[in-house]
């Protein structure tokens, strides 16, 4: 049970303060980077009228979203971000998917992998938000109903932030939490794999459809 | 009267399992009397394919019972916990966890009957989708076990963490509030998402050509409701894992306290209420598919506005952690 909570990191000190790197999330986000451009390559080489079936697969999975991000954001914003959608949803699907493969962790697990994301997904709305109201009509958004509301509804923006993040790091953490503790009480007999399917299959896919969905949401509230 | 620190220990884990176990059996018998109540009527309704219904009020109670297993477990668990370093801090940790455990536990398995409950009815009203309806019953109310799931991963860290590094006061009162906190907050999350979640089976079985649009609205109704759960899992893991200055002043332990009581009581309204949001947005959405799109934005800007006093409890409870 020593290892829960126990994590590897690269300590620099840099002019009086220390720079931590956790090193495994690293490595990890760089393995779901490296499939992904796999993925991506072999689903696009050789293109023909009639797919062959991982054409197939990479196509369904594109128009699968686009329509998505087209639902939700309408026509024009649509060529424009369903790219975006895409990469995030397909990030957030292996990156859960990845601690179902021996030795190999979630980087979702950690939290700075989910806040860095929630923080990129919350500039991109505001800034589509910025660009096709006008800074004004922005800006006056917070100070409704009335003015002095405004503090509030900045933290308000603020805590989207937080759930989104928490929301996707505290489903993953939780089940690799659960699944430890259960597969040591057990000795590892009979129960984790089941574990490991719903938690990693099943909960990873419905938090990374989520973690997406809000993220096209929040773009489309700000938008529109 | 005086007792070794042992016996302290004991007692709290008994007393914690005692909690975790009593209180968590609530939710789940509630959840399951609905999907059977509803079964009842769907039989009643489609007498002839009683034998399906029948199947699916059983696979959506065992999905419902879920949330009383994790309470089980974590009861099982403290009763029989062996503690090699007993300490009160320990003792503070273990009924924390029990508390967690079993409040967590309420909301989920309350919400969890009502998507069972509407698979079942839906199945007399539209048999040819009855796959289709248990698939959406399965997911939705998977997704509401998601804040009990958070209660159990809190008071996992709470019986199995190390913290005999941490002075005893205030530190005790730390992982009080935590257990508070985490486990108050997920009541009304569970139960909103539980809303959520019957609506969109009841949606489906009334308008089986919207069951994409359904599922989406839903898993995104039932994300927001979940908001409330995490500001309490943030605050408890605040509260666990800030290191405190030793002091052995009441008021440093009372407002740790205080802050966990705060977001866990601050939680359950908002959790509810974001819930019935997404409850009618979802009702709405099966039976009016053009205007999906301004429906899921009405729906998340009234949760935005009725989460606002999960986030005014939020701040008085950090600020209670930081500033106090």
């Amino acid at each position: 049970m020593g290892e829960l909570g126990k994590l590897h990191q690269l300590i620099i000190p840099l002019f009086g303060h220390n720079i931590t790197i956790n090193l495994e999330v690293i490595a990890m986000t760089w393995i779901v980077f490296v499939l992904l451009i796999v993925l991506g390559l072999f689903t696009t080489r050789n293109k023909t009228l009639l797919p062959k079936p991982l054409q197939a697969m990479g196509e369904l999975i594109v128009s699968l979203l686009y329509d998505l991000t087209e639902d939700a954001l309408g026509e024009e914003h649509a060529e424009k971000y369903a790219p975006l959608v895409c990469a995030l949803f397909m990030f957030l699907l292996v990156s859960n998917w990845l601690g179902l493969i021996p030795h190999l962790e979630e980087p979702t697990k950690d939290l700075n992998t989910t806040l860095g994301l929630g923080i990129m997904g919350f500039v991109i709305a505001h800034y589509a938000g910025i660009k096709s109201k006008g800074f004004k009509a922005y800006a006056k958004e917070y100070f409704q109903p009335i003015f002095f509301m405004m503090p509030l509804n900045l933290i308000g923006e603020l805590a989207k932030i937080v759930s989104i993040s928490f929301r996707l790091f505290g489903n993953i953490m939780g089940g690799s939490i659960i699944i430890l503790v259960v597969s040591h009480l057990v000795y590892s007999i009979v129960l984790p794999p089941f574990l490991y399917a719903f938690f990693g299959l099943f909960v990873g896919t419905i938090q990374a459809f989520v973690f997406t969905m809000l993220t096209v949401v929040y773009i489309s509230v700000q938008v529109k | 009267m005086a007792f070794e620190i042992e016996t302290v220990v004991k007692v709290a884990a008994y007393t914690g399992g005692g909690l975790a176990m009593g209180l968590g059996a609530i939710g789940a018998a509630v959840g399951e009397g609905y999907t059977a109540a509803q079964a009842n009527a769907a039989v009643s309704r489609n007498p002839k394919i009683s034998a399906d219904i029948f199947k699916n009020m059983l696979v959506g109670q065992a999905v419902a019972e879920s949330a009383s297993i994790f309470a089980l477990v974590i009861a099982i668990l403290l009763l029989f916990l062996d503690v090699p370093v007993p300490s009160l801090l320990k003792a503070a940790a273990l009924l924390g966890a029990g508390i967690c455990m079993g409040f967590g536990a309420i909301g989920s398995g309350v919400g969890s009957g009502y998507p069972g409950g509407q698979a079942c009815f839906g199945i007399a009203r539209q048999p040819a989708v009855s796959s289709q309806l248990t698939t959406n019953m399965l997911i939705g109310s998977a997704v509401c076990q998601t804040p009990a799931i958070f209660a159990m991963v809190v008071s996992l860290i709470l019986m199995f963490l190390n913290f005999e590094n941490s002075p005893l006061y205030p530190t005790w009162a730390a992982y009080l509030g935590a257990g508070l906190s985490m486990g108050l907050a997920a009541i009304g999350s569970g139960y909103g998402g539980g809303l959520a979640a019957g609506a969109s089976c009841e949606g489906i079985a009334r308008q089986p050509k919207t069951v994409t649009n359904v599922t989406t609205i839903m898993l995104v109704g039932q994300a927001v409701s979940q908001t409330p759960a995490i500001f309490g899992l943030l605050v408890s893991f605040i509260l666990m894992f800030k290191s405190y200055p030793e002091s052995t002043a009441l008021s440093a332990s009372m407002a740790l306290l205080g802050a966990g009581i705060c977001m866990g009581f601050g939680g359950i309204g908002p959790g509810i209420g974001n819930g019935m949001a997404a409850e009618g947005a979802v009702k709405w959405v099966a039976r009016n598919v053009e205007n999906a799109g301004d429906l899921m934005r009405i729906m998340l800007v009234g949760q935005a506005v009725s989460q606002s006093t999960a986030i005014y409890a939020m701040v008085v409870s950090l600020v209670l952690i930081f500033v106090v």
